[in-house]
This record gives C-alpha cells, sequence and structure tokens, in this order.
C-alpha cells in the first residue's frame, strides 16, 4: 500500500537493531506511521560520521554477531512486507569496498534495495559504486553538504544523479540541527540539476519536519528513532517493551510525516 | 610522494563530504607553507632549539661485540623533547596550523607519545588543544596522559569501539566533522586520507636525511635500516632518502602479538589476516573480516595496536622494497632487555620491534656494514607495562602501599616502608 502522509519521510533504522525480530517490528511501525522511504543502515565497527545513538546501535547489532548476509535478509523480510515502501541501505566503504562493489550491489539488488548511501564513498572516489548502481537498476544516492566548494557542487549536479542526500549542517547524526535561509538557498541549488533533495541530519519534531518538507523531496529522519529505541528496549521483558516501541516509533513517524 | 593522493592503488581520500574541504584546504596549505623558505627556516629554529635535533646515531658496541655481526647503530630518536619522533610532525603540524588560521587542535593517540607531543608543540606555540585516546590506552600510558595534561591539553577518554587507538580516530574524525572552520585534526601517523601520508612522512623525513648525513660521515657501509611500524610514520621518515635506491633493505617490524590468530597481533604486512581495505578515509591493507569489519588487535604496545598501515608502506610491501617481521611481545620484552642492560638505551615497547629485528637478522650480516635501528622512543612511559613484567611482586607491594599512603593523606617522608 502506497502512504498517503503529507510529509514524505525518510526514515532510518540499523539492521538488526535492538534484535532482528524487533527490527522488523519498527519497519513496520515506521510504514505505519506514513514512511515513504526506509533508510537502513548495516552496522559497522567504525561508524565515524555517526554520533553515539547510532554508534551504540552498530555496537549492539555487531555484538550479537550481525553479519552482512544476516543484514540482507533483513531488508529482503522489510521489501517482502512492504513491496510499495523504497529500502535504501546505507552503510560505510569498508562493508561495500571488502568483499568487492560488484559483488555487494548484486546481494543488494537481490534482497530489493532501491539505491545505496555510502558516505565515504564520496562521487570521485566512488570505487565504481554509481556505475554498479545503474547496472542493476538502483541508485547510488552521494551526500552533499553546505559547506562543500563552489567546484565540487557544481560537479556533482552535473553528474544527474537522481537523488541527493542532503546534510543540513555539518556535524555528526543526532546532533541539533537549525534550518535557516542559508539551508534553503544551499537546497534550492543543490536541486538545480533536477535531482531529488533527501534532507535531514538533526530532524527529530513535527515542527522542524514541517519547516523543512515544502523544501525538500523527502525528509530524513534518524536518530530520532534509534533514541527511542535505546529507551525503551528491555530484554527482560521483550514483547511488553516492544510494544511500547511499536507504538512510540508509529507516534513518532506520524509526526514526522504529518499524518 | 603520492600521485594525486595514491601510492600505486593505495591512499586515496575516501572522506565524508564535510571533511573534503577541510583536508582540500590543507593539502593546499601544506604545500605553500613547505615552499615558504620562512616557513622552513622557522621549522629548522623549532626542531634544533625546541626539539634538540639532530638527534644521535650511536654505535652500539657491547651489543655488537656480543653478537658478532653488522655493527649495529642505534638512532635516538627517543632522545628528542617529548620522548619520541612524534614531535617532528607534531611540531610541523602546528606550525600550519597557526599559518592557517586555525584556532583549535584536536588529536589521537595511541601510546600516548603523540598526544604528548600534539600538547607540547600546542603549548609551546600556544594553540589549545584536545586529545582523543582510547579508554584501554589511557590506563595502559597512564604516565602519558599525566604529561598531557601537565602541558594544559584536555585528555578526553573514548569509551566507544574497541577502546584503543581505532576508536580514537573516529571520535576525532567525529569532532573535525563538526568543526572543520575552526579546528585543524593532527593526525600523527603516517595515515588517513590525502595529503595526511605524505605531509606526515615530509615532517618525518628529517630522520632519515639525518641518518644519511651521519653515516657518511662515519663512513657506514649500511646493510640495512630498521623500525617499527604501526601506522608507519617513524619508519617511513627514517627510510624516507633510501625508498628510491634499491639498497639498503628497508625493515618493518609489526606487532606479532601474543600469536598468529584472530585477534592476537597487529599484523598487516605479514600473515593471513589482512586484506585491502577502506577505512578511515584511505585505501591501504587492514585487518579486516571478510564483511570488512575491523577486526581485534593486539600489542603489548598501545602505539603499534592498530589494523592499518600507512598506504604508502602498503604499496612499498607489494612492490617488496620493504620486507616486513611480526614481532611476538615476549621477544619485544627480550629486546628491550637486552639493549637496557647492554647499551643503557631503554627502548620503547613500540621502538623494541625494530630492535628485536634487528637482532633477528643481525648474524647473517657480514662486520663490515652496518644496520641501524630506529628507537623511535624511548620507555620511561612503558613502566606501568614494564615493571609488573620484570619485577611484578616489587611494584605490586609499591603500588599498594603508595594507594595506602595517599588514601591516608600521609607526607611520602612517614609512609610504611
Amino acid at each position: 500500500m502506497k502512504p498517503t502522509s503529507p510529509i514524505r519521510l525518510m526514515a532510518h533504522l540499523v539492521a538488526g537493531f535492538p534484535d532482528y525480530e524487533t527490527g522488523l517490528l519498527i519497519a513496520d511501525s515506521l510504514v505505519k506511521g506514513g514512511a515513504h522511504f526506509l533508510e537502513v543502515q548495516f552496522a559497522f565497527t567504525d561508524p565515524s560520521a555517526d554520533g553515539p545513538a547510532i554508534q551504540t546501535a552498530n555496537a549492539l547489532v555487531l555484538s550479537k554477531g550481525f553479519t552482512t548476509a544476516r543484514a540482507f535478509e533483513f531488508v529482503a523480510a522489510i521489501h517482502e512486507r512492504h513491496p510499495d515502501i523504497p529500502v535504501f541501505v546505507m552503510t560505510y566503504a569498508s562493508l561495500v569496498y571488502t568483499p568487492q562493489v560488484k559483488h555487494f550491489v548484486a546481494e543488494a539488488k537481490a534482497a530489493g534495495v532501491a539505491g545505496l548511501i555510502i558516505p565515504d564513498l564520496p562521487f570521485d572516489h566512488d570505487e565504481g559504486l554509481t556505475e554498479a548502481c545503474k547496472a542493476n537498476g538502483m541508485v547510488n544516492i552521494p551526500v552533499v553538504v553546505p559547506s562543500m566548494s563552489e567546484e565540487r557542487l557544481a560537479q556533482i549536479i552535473e553528474m544527474k544523479f537522481p537523488y541527493l542526500y542532503t546534510a543540513l549542517r555539518a556535524g555528526i547524526t543526532g546532533q541539533k540541527t537549525v534550518i535557516d535561509q542559508n539551508t534553503l538557498d544551499f537546497i534550492r541549488r543543490v536541486s538545480e540539476g533536477g535531482a531529488k533533495v533527501l534532507g535531514g541530519f538533526g530532524i527529530g519534531s513535527g515542527e522542524q519536519s514541517k519547516t523543512l518538507a515544502p523544501h525538500v523531496y523527502s525528509v530524513i529522519a534518524g536518530s530520532a528513532f534509534i533514541n527511542i529505541v535505546h529507551e525503551l528496549f528491555d530484554e527482560t521483558h521483550l514483547e511488553e517493551s516492544r510494544k511500547k516501541i511499536a507504538q512510540a516509533i508509529e507516534a513518532k513517524a506520524r509526526e514526522l510525516s504529518g499524518g | 610522494m603520492s600521485e594525486n593522493g595514491y601510492f600505486g592503488v593505495f591512499g586515496g581520500k575516501y572522506v565524508p563530504e564535510v571533511l573534503r574541504r577541510p583536508i582540500d584546504e590543507l593539502e593546499k596549505g601544506f604545500y605553500e607553507a613547505i615552499q615558504d623558505p620562512s616557513f622552513l627556516e622557522e621549522l629548522k629554529t623549532l626542531q634544533d632549539n625546541f626539539i634538540g635535533r639532530p638527534t644521535p646515531l650511536l654505535f652500539a658496541k657491547n651489543a655488537t661485540a656480543d653478537l658478532g655481526g653488522a655493527k649495529i647503530y642505534i638512532k635516538m630518536e627517543g632522545l628528542a623533547n617529548t620522548g619520541a619522533h612524534k614531535i617532528n610532525n607534531a611540531i610541523g603540524q602546528a606550525l600550519l596550523v597557526k599559518r592557517m588560521g586555525k584556532t583549535r587542535v584536536i588529536a589521537e593517540t595511541g601510546a600516548g607519545q603523540h598526544g604528548v607531543a600534539t600538547a607540547a608543540a600546542c603549548a609551546h606555540l600556544g594553540i589549545p588543544c584536545e586529545i582523543y585516546m582510547g579508554e584501554v590506552d589511557v590506563r595502559r600510558q597512564q604516565p602519558n596522559v599525566a604529561t598531557m595534561e601537565m602541558y594544559g591539553a584536555k585528555v578526553i577518554p573514548v569509551r566507544s569501539g574497541s577502546k584503543t587507538l581505532k576508536d580514537a580516530i573516529n571520535e576525532a574524525m567525529r569532532d573535525w566533522a563538526s568543526h572543520p572552520d575552526t579546528t585543524h585534526y593532527l593526525i600523527g601517523s603516517a595515515l588517513g586520507p590525502a595529503p595526511f601520508p605524505d605531509m606526515v612522512r615530509i615532517f618525518q623525513s628529517v630522520i632519515g636525511r639525518e641518518v644519511k648525513e651521519q653515516a657518511a660521515a662515519k663512513n657506514l657501509d649500511i646493510a640495512a635500516l630498521v623500525a617499527c611500524v604501526g601506522g608507519g610514520s617513524n619508519a617511513i621518515g627514517f627510510f624516507e632518502p633510501y625508498l628510491e635506491a634499491t639498497a639498503p633493505r628497508l625493515i618493518g617490524a609489526e606487532a606479532g602479538g601474543i600469536g598468529t590468530g584472530y585477534g592476537e597481533n597487529a599484523a598487516r604486512m605479514t600473515g593471513n589476516a589482512a586484506r585491502e581495505g577502506i577505512v578511515h578515509g584511505y585505501k591501504s591493507r587492514f585487518l579486516l573480516t571478510e564483511d570488512g569489519q575491523m577486526a581485534e588487535t593486539r600489542s603489548i604496545s598501545a602505539g603499534l595496536d592498530y589494523p592499518g598501515i600507512n598506504p604508502q608502506f602498503a604499496d612499498l610491501g607489494v612492490s617488496g622494497r620493504v620486507e616486513f617481521m611480526a614481532i611476538p611481545d615476549k621477544e619485544v620484552l627480550e629486546a628491550l632487555q637486552y639493549f637496557a642492560r647492554k647499551e643503557g638505551v631503554f627502548f620503547a615497547l613500540e621502538s623494541a620491534h625494530a630492535a628485536a629485528a634487528a637482532l633477528r637478522i643481525v648474524k647473517e650480516i657480514p662486520k663490515d656494514k652496518a644496520i641501524i635501528i630506529n628507537m623511535s622512543g624511548r620507555g620511561d612511559k612503558d613502566i606501568f607495562i614494564t615493571s609488573p613484567v620484570f619485577r611484578n611482586r616489587q611494584w605490586k607491594e609499591f603500588l599498594k602501599s603508595e594507594l595506602t599512603r595517599l588514601e591516608s593523606g600521609a607526607d611520602i617522608y612517614h609512609a610504611k616502608n
């Protein structure tokens, strides 16, 4: 079923966090709450672009022996449950490069992934990622930031990527973001080549989401959901905590998608 | 020198977009600075007066006589101010920070030697600095933490991941990504995205240039240079003048840890555990799992306890110009004790890997040739690691009585024992 909420929300979750089953339940709740896209992060030992909330989630998942193969199973399960919701995979270069880019992209394709977001494979150091995605009918979604040089920004706009993941400020995930005129000017500039702008970094409230929504194709939110899980997950009262998490995630997604 | 940031297939700038601009600006600023005679002159003055260069090239006559092989020489980098070669790079980059108008320095440290060097360099040049250090390393290198704080630096223990050097690097990268305009990330190892590997090598190459002059003055016929390789900063600077030549042999000693199994060492260039990967902004050889997760590492020396290696060394290892040996912890301690007793030279645990590698090959080399060990650091900082090994009972008693005294508030003259 296609989502009908007024704000296109791209909701982030970590594959297998806090455990495999609860993770799938979170994906369901995000979709129920009105998410249009899911961004599934594959855990990495050294998530150097993430703040404490997502770092801790990464570490927890890996401590349970989570593998890339299992993460693809997780994504495939989501895709099967929500075939109308495009799923994007976000992770770090090491997980894509080590098994070979082509191989990772083929696995992603097989799991039903729509695109990849790999912040440390920038467009001029992408190890063939963009090509491999194209060859598989998927998209590579590069990250752009307001501080990038005009020269690089012009280059990336020129390359006509279908989507650009637009971090609205410097820093890492999970810190607070203020949306001001400079932010809006940057978003306008980024979309000049026709790319759909996925905008986020620090979006946690319905108010922020509403302010941003008219200017972007989709609003991204991540740490806001992860924090809910950190707060409510309780392995000693598993069923009860799963129920609470599902409710809270759905409510947060609804708040952020204006539904 | 790299080509566009690459050494063969290794190197590059695999960084999130937010770090690209500060890296590009740094690259431009660095190459301008090293072409500017006034910058080089200022650096030279600091090298002479603040670091105490040149460091001596010592003939280890007792060890040479004892072993009966090549003449052993020791490049005494450990005599540099702050006790290790790290200051060569720290003062160079700190001077660059001033020139580029940044107002804050952050750094990572493993053994703490780079942290100490950065703290001292920043104190000397009047720049505020914060040092990220894994919690495990904070514990095993406590004397260096005290020293950094004495220089006025703020030491931030890193509790994420394996709580060692790699996690300190992650945390420093996060900080830099949050403050790219005001802050310079003063990387201490010859790794990370371009231009760091070139920059660190160039600042450290003062070691190799001095060795070349000193060896010529002593008429040495050098058969081999031996250095320890964690990230690779001392080794690449020491080898620098000889990289393009085919002689002498260049030998890098890696951390063999407690065994050859998974998580038991930090050997990137020997053994089967390492593979080509992209982590921390550069492509090199790393200890990675099949999925590309960073593997655990193990070494008695915090400074070598890192899963990656300088990308130029990855290339030089593949081409065969540099040979690598993995030295187990036990052999490291033996070499440390050997040179302390024979020569009155106390190696840092990191540098003792090089000493041990030299001991392995010295007898194969004829007497008229020389082998030079880079003592990249001295061992004072390791007292909390070496004391429990060499004088366990006395050390325990000392710590217990010292704790009792501190808790009772007694003056040191009135403590028991």
